[in-house]
């Protein structure tokens, strides 16, 4: 139709020229700073593939790399672990199940800022809350964001308490689908709870665990907010993430060709990586 | 002056051809019916009228003016949806006349139109409503009454009664038949329910994969159906068929196949090629003590086949019997029923017969239209 | 032994939510102590203080902030809905020779990690001169494409005939949208509007890049800036800083708090 075609041309063209100048265009532009450099000040200079050299033997860049395996190897089980512990409680017969829901929700929907600087004060090494309350029970205070050793593990427990309620809704709104019939067979079969959670809880529930693994991981990745406000990247650049690092060549040193080449190789690293547990998940499922 | 005109109308989605060549007049004020079976492009057609669909080619026409390309809403129809399509968010009355509002009609004029489409239909104490609390038959007529309250030049149904039930649909059958009987609105009404075709339809036009098969009063398609197509289509329960051929005997035409020989009426045509031999469950007569040896019968108008199956339908009764390979259905009044696995003998009378040639065409009876 | 099973589970719930919602309330009462009592855990200041309102008022423009971020959000999230649901649409209900390309780059553009554009979009928006501009922080945002699949996958569910009869009744296809469409699918709109709104306000890291004039920051940026450059000089300013952040968010969560947390399960279920 003429005139369809017309009003459907007015409606969905912003987009499209939008999807052209905001994506196409950074995407391929973003494989070409690759081999540009430039300071954004004088014009671009072409750098062949200095950039992917420069990468390839760049410290910093790979200690960001482990730093955000590290990471993710404290983030995602504890992820795993405290949303679907939590779900399960509260998927029971609860009195006042909504405040509870909202409760364990709300750090979500806080920005990563405020808690960022929140849990700054509560690591604080003499008078944090934290470090109070150990010092009640006897243990002595751990510089929890001054010791090389707890620096990450920390901002991985407070990233995990952030958006553990985010997972919870995932978790509760697959336990919603295991059907009820499911449940009185298994409970016939004389289950106990521990087996009834083993062969059919945890089972149905697989796709909500692939998603909140590659959600915590793609999170993972992202990690910037919580360094840069609560550590700088230390101590010992122990906590240095890749976007920071990232950040920091484009804004602190004018580097956009290498920032851009940080930014695909993360690309592809993220993409290596949700890949690789897929297929993992994939194999522990099947056996 | 013809309502509405179809002139040469093709419609093709993408490589597909679902429309072809397709003539059609509607008379003013007249009730047309088009039926044919799912996908045969009724609705197709129906939507191009009404502007929701494009012409590929050819061009439409409602009172000489050509509407081939204008929008929906300058070519002055209205239409009732399978699904009604009423705007779940809105009251009846907001439903009734808010394509008035849209074409700036007077409000006085609104307030009157909607009341008197309102009596029309019984909707009077359901106006504040949402289409959500009333029930499917109500929901339909709010349908009708939103086409109504816009007095269009031709209204459209696209299978308006098909989510109703049984009982419903029989009674707004009637209703809808009444209605236009008032209204004398020219009306193109799509449906697949022979029942409504038959009873409401001014004229029906049978559809197969996009092209007219038949168009005649309902009368005509039941009594002389040009194709087997038809034949088949039109009445309930469905036509007999009986393939064979025509061997001429004595001067007289026969009919012959496996386990059946049944003469032709006097003036029935030579024919070599195949031939389908076709009757109405209503038109055969039945006598459950079998004739001795038909076939040596020298009137050679029965069938005898053996019963396989009797349902009960009340007042009628389908009798399935089997003659040799052929399986046929009697349509019998229940008084007095036969037995499965008994014998029993189908008088079939000549003049109610159809035969069919090679291509499915309907073929001697062409002297004999009444 | 069922009875001290609930006691169990209650007392464990609860001490699971106070670790949850203490450290808000903790932070709140900070910012009305003065510097000496922030480190207890008390929740209720000994001496009430309003000073470390008045010194974060006095040392950052927080108030333009605030304005700043509620401009930005707002408008952001009223394009997504507006010209998200138009472009969803189209996508969904009218045939256009493009229609399928379209399809396939969105979903192709949500493949790709956002740090990848990061870059040449910063890059961009410096040539296009949009640095410490509200064009800088808007207009990369005026297209969501999660929120168009979502809109769209909600738009293919409402019956053609709904269409039809609004196209009889003489409507255009814009006019269709905002008042067939919209009134039927308030569900998802709140979800979007939710979704997008939430992620403008707390953006952080897009204004750090294009963002150094001070007037033009956002709440989130402003905070950052002024805990990390010193500013704040005290962590009750500080907290009082991001208390402005906070609050909008708590009081919308309080009223809004169901349709929260489903807009967050939906946009990750789409996942
Ligand atoms: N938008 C479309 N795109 C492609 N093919 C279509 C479209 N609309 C209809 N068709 C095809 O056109 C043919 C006719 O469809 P139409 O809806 O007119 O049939 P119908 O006679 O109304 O059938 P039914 O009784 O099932 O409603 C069908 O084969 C259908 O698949
Ligand atoms: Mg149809």
């Amino acid at each position: 139709m003429r005139a369809e075609q017309k009003t459907a041309s007015l409606m969905a063209g912003p987009y499209a020229a939008f999807l052209l100048v905001f994506a196409v265009y950074p995407i391929a532009f973003a494989l070409v700073l690759v081999f540009l450099q430039w300071d954004l000040v004088t014009a671009p200079t072409f750098a062949g593939a200095d950039n992917i050299r420069l990468l390839v033997h760049d410290g910093r860049f790979w200690r960001a790399v482990v730093n955000t395996f590290v990471f993710l190897s404290i983030h995602v089980p504890l992820q795993i672990v405290t949303a679907l512990a939590l779900a399960l409680t509260l998927n029971r017969q609860l009195v006042g199940r909504s405040f509870w829901r909202a409760a364990f929700f709300l750090p979500v929907v806080i920005s990563g800022a405020v808690v960022a600087i929140l849990w700054s004060q509560l690591y604080a090494t003499d008078v944090g809350l934290i470090n109070r309350l150990l010092l009640k029970i006897g243990v002595s205070p751990v510089p929890w964001l001054t010791d090389p050793r707890t620096a990450m593990p920390a901002i991985a427990v407070m990233v995990t308490w952030k958006n553990v309620g985010f997972y919870v809704i995932i978790y509760l709104a697959g336990l919603q689908y295991i059907p009820r019939s499911c449940q009185e067979a298994i409970e016939i079969e004389g289950a106990s709870a521990w087996q009834r959670f083993r062969y059919l809880t945890l089972p149905s529930l697989l796709p909500q665990t692939i998603l909140v693994v590659t959600l915590s991981t793609i999170n993972g990745f992202q990690l910037f907010i919580e360094p840069y406000v609560m550590t700088g990247g230390g101590p010992l650049r122990r906590t240095y993430s890749v976007v920071l690092y990232l950040y920091n060549n484009a804004f602190a040193y004018q580097k956009m060709g290498y920032a851009a080449t940080i930014g695909v190789a993360l690309a592809l690293i993220i993409g290596i990586v949700v890949l690789a547990q897929r297929r993992l998940i994939g194999k522990a499922e099947a056996l | 002056m013809p309502s509405v005109t179809f002139e040469h109308v093709t419609k093709r989605f993408g490589d597909a051809t679902v429309i072809e060549d397709f003539d059609l007049q509607v008379a003013d004020g007249e009730l047309l019916v088009l039926v044919g079976g799912s996908g045969s492009g009724k609705s197709t057609i129906l939507r191009m009228l009404a502007g929701l669909e494009t012409v590929t080619s050819g061009r439409i026409r409602i009172d000489d003016r050509d509407v081939t390309d204008l929008a929906p809403r300058d070519r002055d129809v209205a239409m009732v949806f399978q699904d009604y399509g009423l705007y779940p968010h809105m009251t009846v009355r907001d439903n009734l006349s808010l394509g008035l509002r849209l074409r700036k009609i007077p409000r006085h004029e609104i307030e009157r139109r909607v009341t008197w489409a309102a009596s029309m239909l019984g909707l009077e104490p359901l106006l504040d409503r949402k289409p959500k609390a009333l029930s499917g038959g109500q929901r339909q007529r709010v349908a009708m009454g939103r086409a109504m309250v816009r007095e269009p030049k031709v209204f459209l149904f696209d299978e308006p009664l098909s989510n109703l039930d049984a009982g419903l649909r029989a009674q707004m059958r009637i209703e809808i038949g009444s209605l236009q009987d008032r209204l004398k609105t020219t009306t193109v009404y799509v449906t697949h329910d022979q029942v409504e075709a038959m009873t409401l339809g001014d004229r029906i036009v049978v559809l197969a994969d996009g092209r007219i098969q038949q168009i005649g009063r309902p009368i005509e398609l039941y009594r002389t159906p040009v194709n087997r197509f038809v034949a088949g289509f039109i009445g309930t329960p469905a036509m007999n068929f009986i393939e064979g051929t025509l061997v001429a005997d004595g001067g007289r035409m026969f009919f012959s196949a496996e386990a059946a020989r049944l003469k032709m009426r006097a003036g029935t045509a030579e024919s070599s090629e195949p031939i389908t031999l076709g009757i109405r469950p209503e038109d055969l007569r039945m006598d459950f003590i079998p004739q001795q040896p038909t076939h040596g019968s020298a009137d050679f108008d029965t069938l005898t086949g053996r019963v396989v199956l009797v349902e009960r339908l009340g007042g009628t009764s389908h009798v399935h019997f089997q003659v040799g390979p052929h399986r046929l259905m009697a349509s019998v009044a229940s008084d007095s029923l036969p037995e499965v696995g008994h014998d029993i003998t189908a008088h079939v009378p000549a003049a109610r017969v159809h035969l069919f040639g090679g291509d499915g065409r309907a073929i001697g009876r062409t002297a004999e239209i009444v | 032994m069922k009875q001290l099973r609930r006691i169990v589970l209650y007392a464990g719930l609860s001490i699971a939510a106070i670790t949850f919602i203490y450290p808000f309330l903790w932070m709140a009462s900070s910012t009305f102590k003065p510097p000496v009592e922030v480190g207890s855990l008390a929740l209720i200041p000994h001496d009430f203080t309003l000073d470390n309102y008045r010194t974060m008022w006095a040392r950052a423009p927080f108030g333009r902030a605030l304005v700043n971020s509620t401009f930005v959000a707002t408008t952001i999230t009223l394009a997504v809905l507006v010209f998200g649901s138009m472009t969803a649409y189209a996508m969904a209900r009218l045939n256009f020779r493009g229609r399928p390309a379209l399809n396939a780059a969105t979903i192709a553009v949500l493949m790709v990690p956002g740090q990848l554009t990061l870059i040449p979009l910063y890059t961009l928006i410096v040539q296009l001169g949009w640095v410490d501009t509200y064009a800088a922080l808007i207009v990369p945002y005026l297209f969501n494409a999660t929120a168009i699949l979502m809109l769209r996958q909600f738009f293919l569910q409402i019956p053609q005939s709904l269409i039809d009869s609004a196209r009889m009744d003489g409507m255009s296809e814009p006019r269709i949208l905002f008042t067939i469409f919209w009134p039927l699918s308030k569900p998802v709109l709140s979800i979007v509007a939710i979704f997008t709104f939430m992620g403008a306000w707390n953006e952080v890291l897009w204004p750090l890049l294009v963002v150094r004039e001070q007037n033009l920051m956002t709440l989130p940026q402003l905070l950052t800036v002024f805990a990390l450059g010193g500013g704040a000089g005290s962590v009750g300013v500080s907290l009082a800083s991001a208390m402005v952040l906070v609050v909008p968010v708590v009081v919308a969560y309080a009223f809004l708090q169901r349709n929260f947390i489903e807009s967050m399960a939906g946009s990750g279920i789409k996942g």
